[in-house]
């Protein structure tokens, strides 16, 4: 009977511990952005450590997301819906206005306005605009941006040499644009004149530059339904069409870097890769200007404060920490990503990258000063919108559809998405 | 089958209350008490997941019934009624189960499986060791039995295979792995769920042990026996494949984005993708779409006389991606049963290094498709330094200059030219899926008579009638299989799209019925509309095959 009762007491004595479960002391902050590369990875985790070190009394848990779009979101979407995402995070720009309609990030605003030096004004002015935007009429801030982007044209310097052609200077214009392309692809082969992918972004440079917009001026409806469009699309189709760009839907990117693209348009976070597989001579010019005058965007991320987290104080001081000019500087340090702040060190540091290789990293700061902010669309749901826009858009480029009558159908389609829960 | 029970009273002799009695009983009473306290814990959450009062209500009564059972069990064997004694016997090893998942969570095995792909990629040279120690157990193998090299090979070939093994276990970082999970015992948590594995694993071993005191029977025995050996998979099934499919078309009911509590919406998410209209284009109407409703987009227009009819869609993508889908299946059939057919026609031979080709044949259906569509997508189809076009290029120059063709060179664009996205997707999935589908061709060859083609060659038929009057009709059944699963597996295309359209907007062309309801749910946020599709691909998948099994049924009747 001894033996049967001390079996018995060891095995609740086993058990015991489960009531110490869960008992800890520190104040454990999972943060997560998406990083480009391992080069990115190791900066960030560098940078976790360090704050992580001369913090007392929280632990830093950094997590590298999947560096390809859509399996982060996938991941993240997934985590928020089982509750398990992490305290802080980084998404587009274009997906703050749907996480902040669905409720799951957090309201930064009375957080933002008991701390002391925090200034709105050191970042972009319109980026801090969107992520200020209100929904219910309160002051909002729903994160922190934490880096921009512009597009520039990529230019390979030997097929302008070739066709005898002036490198791409400040105030180019479309027709010069054009004529380069025009010129570039006579030379012969499989070369083209020009290249870019076939997402809103780029087509979107297209519509602005000619001086129209894909919103109305307070972005609750379509802005398409005009003769500007028309004209900006037109140009745009006419470099598919005549044969003068790598074909629509197709990536440019290895073609440019096998010296078959005189221009390509991308973003800043194609500069490492430019450096790193590009054997010709190469360099980076403002984007051309249309007649609406300059155009550019201004992509941006933001740093958000999951809704649901335990700690909100010690998530926002993170956000703060993530975005300071040091750790920003370190991150401009790598080439991909440009400071989300106007000023200070880390656009130096920007500046500075690839300095020996001559790289004209002024074309990009130029970009950002005049581009428009990557929209989140807080009136609608930008993905249903951007779903029918991608789809006419290429009908434009393949010809099935003409510019005019995009731009006579466009709104028709789209405007029912707005006024939306954006779901 | 060999039994697992062994009596706890070999003499069969009355004695006291068997230890495991009580052991189960307190096991029981912790498992009431920790079913109900999840239940109630379930039951007083202000919000389960995003999945509304009806799916938390649903699971907090399922997590109480471990608590009843419990509760029975304790009050059956009491009464020593052997049906307390499985009661206890499945809710100590279902205990252990839960236990050993928790514990393995904790020690991060369920997030470390990139860890285990860096080691064994970093230390591959070790597995190199793997392979020739398997090839010297192979030679031996092949030895006359007894002689003393064979003894020699097997025991070299154990020793290297051993040596390589623990140089990948110790270079992979096994010392690491040991001391990371050690730490891990700094934990209360970690301690109580081993714990738990130990105790529950304990109860249900004594258990075991107490057939004869309850009465059982063999039958009982090779009963429970069998659900033992049964229940990995069903508990697999039961948490990963049913709780999903249930939970999936519950949220086909409810406006569901997966992060708010869903609302009851009934059919309203099957109305939207079906909700379809015909109109007459009019003569105020400029462009199709003024014909349509507010919400409808344009799906199709066509011309009956004069007049314009414009169908609309509320959800212009279901119908597109239905199409899309039954077209990429109706070229994907012939592609991916012909050439598999002629294949394993060719290599059902004797001839020496068919083997090879066979591999080689199969090679694709094994290789990851993420990896195949990115070759194809670069290395193949891009129009400007892909190898077809490439090819194209060399053989229309090579005509030309020496024949003095006029050729033009077309630079198709595979994946840029909307007439083209489809027939790319489908070659590059025929492409993979050939080599399996010969492979189910093989076997029904292999399965056809001798005497047949011996009857037949004595009548005088030639090879071209033995294959079209013996070998077609005597591979029905294969041909049957194989287009079958061709199809339900065109039906649920997803991949191809995904990888070879990625990285920019997915073109109309080419977003198929799976690509469409993942876009919807991951992009869209749209888990409650996205499940609708995914219910409603599923009707149509389970119709087409239930059509061609009557088909077939016919046809062979």
């Amino acid at each position: 009977m001894f033996k049967r009762l001390f079996v018995l007491a060891i095995l609740v004595a086993m058990l015991l511990p489960v009531l110490a479960v869960n008992a800890q002391d520190d104040i454990t902050l999972r943060w997560r952005t998406r990083p480009d590369n391992q080069a990115e990875i190791d900066v960030y985790q560098a940078a976790s450590d360090e704050i992580d070190a001369a913090w007392d009394g929280v632990t830093l848990q950094y997590e590298a997301g999947n560096s390809e779009g859509a399996g982060y979101s996938d991941v993240l979407v997934t985590e928020l819906t089982a509750g398990t995402a992490p305290d802080v995070f980084w998404i587009p720009g274009a997906d703050v206005a749907r996480f902040a309609k669905l409720g799951l990030i957090l309201n930064l605003n009375d957080l933002a306005a008991s701390t002391d030096g925090f200034s709105q004004e050191d970042f972009y002015p319109q980026i801090m605009e969107q992520l200020t935007y209100s929904l219910d009429g309160s002051d909002s801030l729903w994160g922190l941006p934490r880096d921009a982007s512009a597009f520039a044209i990529y230019y390979n310097q030997d097929l302008f040499d070739e066709a005898g052609l002036d490198y791409p200077a400040e105030g180019w214009t479309w027709e010069d644009f054009r004529t380069a392309g025009e010129e570039i692809t006579a030379l012969g082969g499989d070369v083209k004149g020009f290249g870019m992918s076939n997402w809103w972004g780029p087509y979107g440079y297209f519509i602005n530059g000619a001086g129209s917009s894909f919103f109305n001026e307070d972005y609750t409806g379509c802005g398409m339904g005009n003769d500007n469009t028309v004209a900006g699309l037109e140009t745009m189709a006419s470099l598919y069409q005549d044969g003068l760009a790598v074909p629509w839907g197709e990536d440019p990117e290895p073609v440019f870097y096998a010296g078959n693209v005189g221009m390509y348009m991308n973003g800043r976070w194609a500069t490492p890769g430019a450096v790193a597989n590009v054997t010709f001579n190469w360099n980076v010019a403002e984007l051309p200007v249309g007649p609406g005058g300059p155009s550019n965007w201004l992509f941006w991320g933001a740093y958000v404060v999951n809704a649901k987290t335990e700690h909100p104080a010690e998530a926002w001081e993170l956000l703060q920490q993530l975005t300071s000019p040091e750790i920003q500087g370190k991150i401009a340090g790598l080439g991909a990503n440009i400071p989300s702040r106007v000023s200070g060190s880390g656009v130096d540091d920007f500046l500075a990258t690839f300095s020996d290789l001559g790289v004209n990293n002024q074309a990009f700061v130029n970009g950002l000063g005049y581009g428009v902010a990557e929209n989140p669309v807080w009136a609608g749901d930008w993905t249903s919108i951007v779903a029918v826009l991608d789809s006419q858009v290429s009908a434009v480029v393949s010809g099935d559809l003409t510019a005019q009558e995009f731009a006579d159908t466009i709104c028709a389609q789209i405007d029912p998405f707005f006024g939306t829960e954006g779901q | 089958m060999t039994t697992l029970v062994r009596s706890a009273n070999p003499t069969n002799k009355p004695t006291g209350l068997p230890l495991a009695i009580p052991i189960s009983i307190v096991l029981n009473i912790i498992t009431i008490i920790v079913s109900s306290l999840l239940s109630l814990k379930i039951f007083r959450l202000d919000e389960f997941y995003a999945l509304g009062n009806s799916v938390q209500y649903f699971v907090g009564v399922i997590a109480f019934l471990p608590a009843i059972a419990a509760a029975s069990a304790i009050f059956l064997l009491l009464l020593k009624n052997p049906n307390g004694r499985f009661l206890s016997l499945a809710l100590h090893y279902l205990g252990m189960v839960f236990a050993s998942i928790y514990l393995l969570h904790i020690w991060g095995v369920f997030t470390g499986f990139d860890a285990i792909a860096t080691a064994l990629y970093e230390n591959t040279v070790w597995m190199w060791g793997l392979v020739l120690a398997y090839a010297l157990y192979w030679i031996a193998g092949r030895l006359e039995d007894g002689k003393p090299l064979q003894n020699r090979l097997e025991l070299v070939g154990i020793g290297i295979g051993m040596l390589s093994l623990i140089c990948l276990l110790f270079f992979g970082g096994i010392l690491d792995g040991a001391s990371s999970v050690l730490g891990k015992y700094d934990e209360a948590r970690t301690w109580a769920a081993t714990a738990l594995i130990i105790i529950f694993a304990f109860g249900a071993y004594r258990m075991l042990l107490m057939g004869d005191y309850f009465g059982e029977t063999t039958d009982q025995q090779i009963a429970w026996q069998g659900w033992l050996m049964l229940s990995p998979n069903i508990i697999g099934f039961m948490i990963f494949f049913a709780g999903p499919l249930v939970l999936s078309l519950y949220l086909s009911f409810t406006d569901s984005v997966g992060v708010k509590e869903p609302n009851f919406v009934g059919l309203d998410n099957y109305g939207k993708a079906l909700s379809i209209e015909f109109k007459t284009q009019g003569e105020n109407d400029r462009y199709p779409q003024d014909a349509l409703d507010a919400g409808y987009r344009v799906l199709e227009t066509f011309r009956i006389g004069d007049k314009t009819t414009v169908i609309g869609a509320k959800d212009a993508y279901f119908w597109i991606s239905l199409r899309n889908t039954f077209l990429f299946c109706l070229m994907l059939i012939p592609l991916a049963t012909i050439p598999a057919l002629l294949l394993a026609v060719i290599l059902n031979s004797k001839i020496p290094g068919m083997k090879i080709y066979r591999a080689a044949f199969f090679l694709p259906s094994v290789a990851a498709v993420v990896g195949i569509a990115l070759i194809w997508r670069i290395a193949l189809y891009s129009s400007s330094v892909g190898f077809i076009n490439y090819s194209i290029t060399q053989v229309t120059t090579f005509l030309n200059d020496t024949l003095g063709t006029s050729f033009k060179d077309t630079e198709i664009g595979w994946l840029s030219d909307s007439r083209y996205m489809m027939f790319s997707m489908v070659l590059m999935a025929a492409w993979q899926v050939v080599g399996f589908n010969m492979v189910l061709f093989l076997a029904g060859l292999q399965g056809i008579p001798n005497d047949l083609y011996e009857a037949a060659q004595v009548d005088g038929a030639n090879q071209l009638n033995q294959f079209r009057f013996i070998t077609l009709p005597q591979l029905r059944p294969t041909t049957f299989f194989v287009v079958v699963t061709t199809i339900i597996n065109g039906l649920q295309v997803f991949n191809e799209p995904f990888v070879l359209f990625r990285g920019a907007a997915f073109p109309d062309e080419v977003r198929t019925a799976v690509l469409n309801l993942y876009l919807k749910g991951f992009q869209d946020i749209q888990f409650g509309y996205s499940s609708a599709l995914a219910w409603m691909l599923f009707a149509i998948i389970f119709v087409v095959t239930l059509v061609q099994f009557r088909i077939n049924r016919d046809k062979t009747a």
